[in-house]
């Protein structure tokens, strides 16, 4: 393993740790009871043998370090307490809504990363047209939309209005299918948070590409090329798209940070099951446990993806291979 | 490329800041004439709640019978406000981290950007949902909660330009003849620093005009002083959507913020473009 890789590790595991701490720290520093922060704002209505289970399952009568000794223990061996709003061990919950966050995220960043690409190299291609400027303020002018008007928008006149596609959820819950229709109704019902994403996603990608391509458009093996005479697709797709690529992969993972907080809020308009929604729940229901567990996943879920980009990347950029 | 499509593009860009100017301008009067130009008192019950449009309430009415149009003028202010404020401090931060990171090199400055790396994987929203959840919804609250993440590509953009200017003759001379270190950090790299400051306050006043508005609508914002965002937090709590209400309740807020995000974007686009040479040439 190289020791780039390594530092990297390194690096993500103490982005871990300290997530968390700070949720360690979040509940136990705010004033007032921890218990409140602890167990969601139902605390009253607990009995007093479940009070007493919770003051012994995080420690709270024991010295601080070594509540965090525990609170560190319980996360390693997947235990994230106890939702006393859902009545349901959190790690479970966490287990249902994950699939759906990542099912949207994923396709989400393939999706925009491919058009962004596309529509980034056209525009630069035809750098200071009308078609590139065109181009350019369409994308400021998605990038400067709030994600979840966009979602509400496409629900009103796609959903609510043209009755096109389902107002909310993954799938039809009351219906229970198998084989194709199953996946179907899975893909109806992900069209438009999935749109909504994508659309809202593009501009970033497209604004790398463009300046990218544009530096490569400068460099003299693209005047070489033109001077030998090559077809033009053949020195914008063989030549100049294939090398501005690079920065695109370097940010493929790291759009994946700016993906989960797109979700959070688009989740939340289509009631898409996912971790967003949850965190959304969590935020409603005042269920803090909820949320610290929902952003400890999240976070994780990116550093896995930094790490794999990380891992990735000599494949596509030769001059890192040894 | 020849000198005229040069000329043209810096032009077009210039015209998208002015274009960028002039929204920011309106918003401004707006915010700011706001109890003159609407025409209802936002937190009082002026008719009955979701009404269509009409002569006296243009933009109908929401679900407690606030008028909708006195609502979005007013929460111009906030929305403004809110993305000013937390783009101010965190560009202020990003200012002081920055300096002393680029001008000290050495360990301060390995230290100090390690810990923007690490701050960089955090997927910032969910975090910042996290914190605005256990501060409580007020208008200060959302202010501290963007502002203390959003400060991190501001330092890294100020730092690479202060190293850049730590090494020109002129800060070399200074120090030479003995200057102090704040002498030179504050009369002679300061000045070369704050014209692209100002460009990173302008593209972070349009992020934090965003993420308010993200916060809001998950009803994390005051609400007694109502952003657009809270605004549409109560439309989707409503099931606005699944009415013809969306078209005055919904489509309005949303469309003010790509506004003004969209000229704080366009000015900062194009002061980035005038303050650096290298984007300036392609």
């Amino acid at each position: 393993m190289s020791r780039f890789l390594a530092q990297k590790i390194a690096q993500y595991m103490l982005v871990i740790f300290i997530t968390i701490t700070i949720n360690f720290f979040l509940p136990r520093l705010m004033p007032g009871n921890p218990l409140i922060f602890l167990a969601g704002e139902d605390v009253a209505f607990l009995t007093e043998a479940e009070k007493a289970s919770i003051l012994e399952n995080y420690g709270l009568d024991k010295p601080l370090g070594e509540q965090y000794t525990i609170y560190l223990k319980n996360i390693v061996t997947g235990d994230f307490g106890y939702s006393y709003q859902k009545k349901m061990p959190i790690a479970d919950i966490i287990k249902d809504r994950l699939p759906w966050t990542l099912l949207l995220t994923g396709s989400a960043l393939l999706l925009s990363s491919l058009l962004g690409v596309i529509f980034g190299a056209a525009a630069a291609w035809r750098r200071g047209t009308k078609t590139d400027a065109a181009l350019l303020i369409k994308f400021m002018f998605f990038n400067s939309m709030p994600s979840f008007w966009v979602g509400m928008i496409l629900v009103a006149l796609f959903g609510a209005t043209l009755r096109w596609f389902p107002i909310f959820g993954a799938q039809k819950a009351w219906m229970p299918l198998s084989g194709w229709p199953y996946y179907a109704d899975i893909l109806h019902h992900l069209v438009l948070p999935l749109t909504t994403l994508v659309l809202i996603s593009i501009p970033s990608t497209f604004m790398i590409m463009r300046y990218s391509m544009l530096n490569v458009l400068g460099e003299d093996y693209i005047l070489m090329a033109k001077a030998k005479g090559l077809r033009e697709n053949a020195i914008k797709y063989r030549y100049a798209v294939r090398n501005a690529l690079l920065p695109v992969v370097t940010i493929f993972m790291l759009q994946l940070g700016y993906m989960f907080s797109g979700a959070t809020v688009i989740e939340t308009v289509f009631a898409y099951p996912g971790l967003g929604r949850l965190m959304f729940e969590a935020v409603v229901g005042r269920d803090y446990p909820v949320l610290q567990a929902s952003f400890l996943i999240i976070t994780v879920t990116v550093v896995l993806g930094n790490l794999l980009a990380d891992l990735l990347y000599p494949l596509v950029d030769p001059k890192v291979r040894r | 490329m020849t000198r005229w499509s040069e000329f043209w593009k810096i032009f077009k860009e210039k015209k998208l800041g002015i274009i960028g100017i002039i929204i920011l301008s309106c918003f401004v009067i707006l915010a700011v004439f706001a109890p003159l130009l609407a025409p209802y008192d936002p937190s009082v019950r002026v008719a009955a709640p979701f009404l269509a449009p009409s002569a006296r309430h243009l933009l109908g009415t929401n679900d407690i019978g606030n008028d909708i149009l006195s609502e979005l003028i007013f929460g111009t202010r906030i929305s403004l406000l809110i993305g000013v404020i937390a783009a101010f401090l965190s560009i202020s931060i990003g200012l002081l981290i920055g300096l002393i990171a680029g001008y000290y090199g050495g360990i301060i400055d390995s230290v100090l950007m390690r810990i923007v790396d690490l701050i960089l994987v955090i997927p910032f929203l969910p975090l910042m949902i996290v914190l605005a959840a256990y501060l409580g919804p007020s208008f200060w609250n959302i202010i501290i909660v963007i502002s203390i993440l959003s400060w991190v590509r501001p330092a890294r953009v100020i730092r690479s330009q202060v190293l850049t200017l730590k090494t020109k003759a002129f800060v070399e001379s200074a120090r030479s003849l003995g200057a102090t270190t704040r002498r030179i950090l504050f009369t002679h790299i300061m000045p070369g620093v704050i014209p692209l400051a100002l460009a990173q306050f302008v593209l972070a006043s349009s992020y934090a005009i965003l993420v308010e508005a993200s916060l809001s609508f998950l009803g994390l914002g005051d609400p007694f002083q109502k952003s657009w965002g809270t605004i549409l937090y109560y439309a989707q709590a409503r099931g606005a959507f699944l009415t013809s209400s969306w078209i005055w309740w919904i489509l309005p807020p949303g469309f003010l913020t790509t506004l003004l995000v969209l000229g704080f974007t366009f000015t900062g686009y194009s002061l980035e473009e005038i303050l650096n040479p290298r984007l300036r040439r392609r």
